[in-house]
C-alpha cells in the first residue's frame, strides 16, 4: 500500500514537472523554459533564495525538535516537508514581488495570470470534494490535500501581496519622478 | 543619490523608462532604480544604455 502510494506520488510528480515545463515554454514570450532576468533582478532574487533557504531550514529545525518531542500535528508526516518546501516558495515569491522582481523580462503576464487561475481551480476542487464529503479530516489528520490547501493559501498570500503593491504604487507602473 | 542626467539624456532622445528599458535588455523598474539612484548598474548596463542615449560613461555615470 506504502509502495503503491510511493510510486503514485512520483508518477504525479514527473506528470507535474512535463505540465510545469509545456506551461512555462507557452508562458514566455520567446517560447523558451528558462526565465531572463536582468542583473538587478538576479542579484535581489538571489536575496530572496538566501531568505526562502533559511525559512526552510528554521520550520525543519522546528520540525525536528517537535518531531523529537512527540508532540501531535493535524497533518500527516510526509506533508510536514511539503509544507516547508510551500513556505519557502511563499517567502521567496513575497520578498520578489515587494522588490519588483517577480517577473522575468520574457514572462507573458496574461498568461500566467491564466494558469494561476487553473492552478487555483485545480487545487480548489480536491479540496472542496473531500470538504464535502466529510473526509478533508479524518483520525484528527488532514489527508492528501493539505498540499492543496497549502498551494491555495500561497496563492491567497501572492495575490494579496500582488494587490498590496499596487495599491501603495510600489511597483511604480509609471515613470518614476 | 539620484542620476538626473541620465533621466534627462532619456528625456532628451523622448524615451520612456519602458523604451530604454527595452532597448537595453533590462527591466523598465531597473531604468527606474538607476534614475532614483536606488540601483548602481554594473560596467557593462552602463555602457549599453550609453551606447543607446549616445553618451559617454563619463557624461552619465562619472561625479
Amino acid at each position: 500500500m506504502r509502495l503503491e502510494a510511493s510510486v503514485g506520488i512520483t508518477v504525479g510528480i514527473i506528470v507535474g514537472l512535463v505540465i510545469a515545463f509545456a506551461l512555462l515554454k507557452a508562458a514566455n514570450t520567446n517560447h523558451r523554459m528558462k526565465t531572463d532576468y536582468d542583473e538587478r533582478q538576479q542579484l535581489i532574487r538571489g536575496k530572496g533564495y538566501m531568505y526562502a533557504f533559511y525559512t526552510i531550514l528554521f520550520y525543519e529545525v522546528l520540525m525536528m525538535i517537535i518531531d523529537i518531542g512527540e508532540f501531535s500535528l493535524p497533518i500527516e508526516s510526509y506533508a510536514v516537508h511539503c509544507v516547508g518546501l510551500i513556505i519557502g516558495v511563499i517567502v521567496l515569491g513575497v520578498y520578489c514581488i515587494w522588490n519588483d522582481v517577480y517577473w522575468g523580462l520574457n514572462n507573458n503576464k496574461k498568461t500566467y495570470y491564466a494558469i494561476f487561475v487553473v492552478c487555483t481551480i485545480f487545487n480548489l476542487i480536491p479540496v472542496i470534494g473531500q470538504a464535502s464529503m466529510g473526509t478533508l479530516i479524518q483520525d484528527g489528520k488532514i489527508g492528501l490535500p493539505i498540499l492543496n490547501i497549502m498551494v491555495l493559501v500561497m496563492m491567497a498570500v501572492l495575490g494579496i501581496v500582488f494587490i498590496i503593491k499596487k495599491l501603495t504604487g510600489k511597483n511604480s507602473s509609471e515613470e518614476e519622478d | 543619490m539620484k542620476n538626473l542626467r541620465l533621466k534627462s539624456a532619456r528625456a532628451a532622445l523622448d524615451l520612456s523608462q519602458d523604451d530604454l528599458a527595452k532597448k537595453c535588455g533590462v527591466s523598465r523598474q531597473t531604468i527606474s532604480a538607476i534614475e532614483k539612484g536606488d540601483y548602481n548598474p554594473t560596467i557593462n548596463l552602463c555602457i549599453a544604455i550609453c551606447k543607446e542615449l549616445g553618451k559617454t560613461l563619463d557624461e552619465l555615470f562619472w561625479e
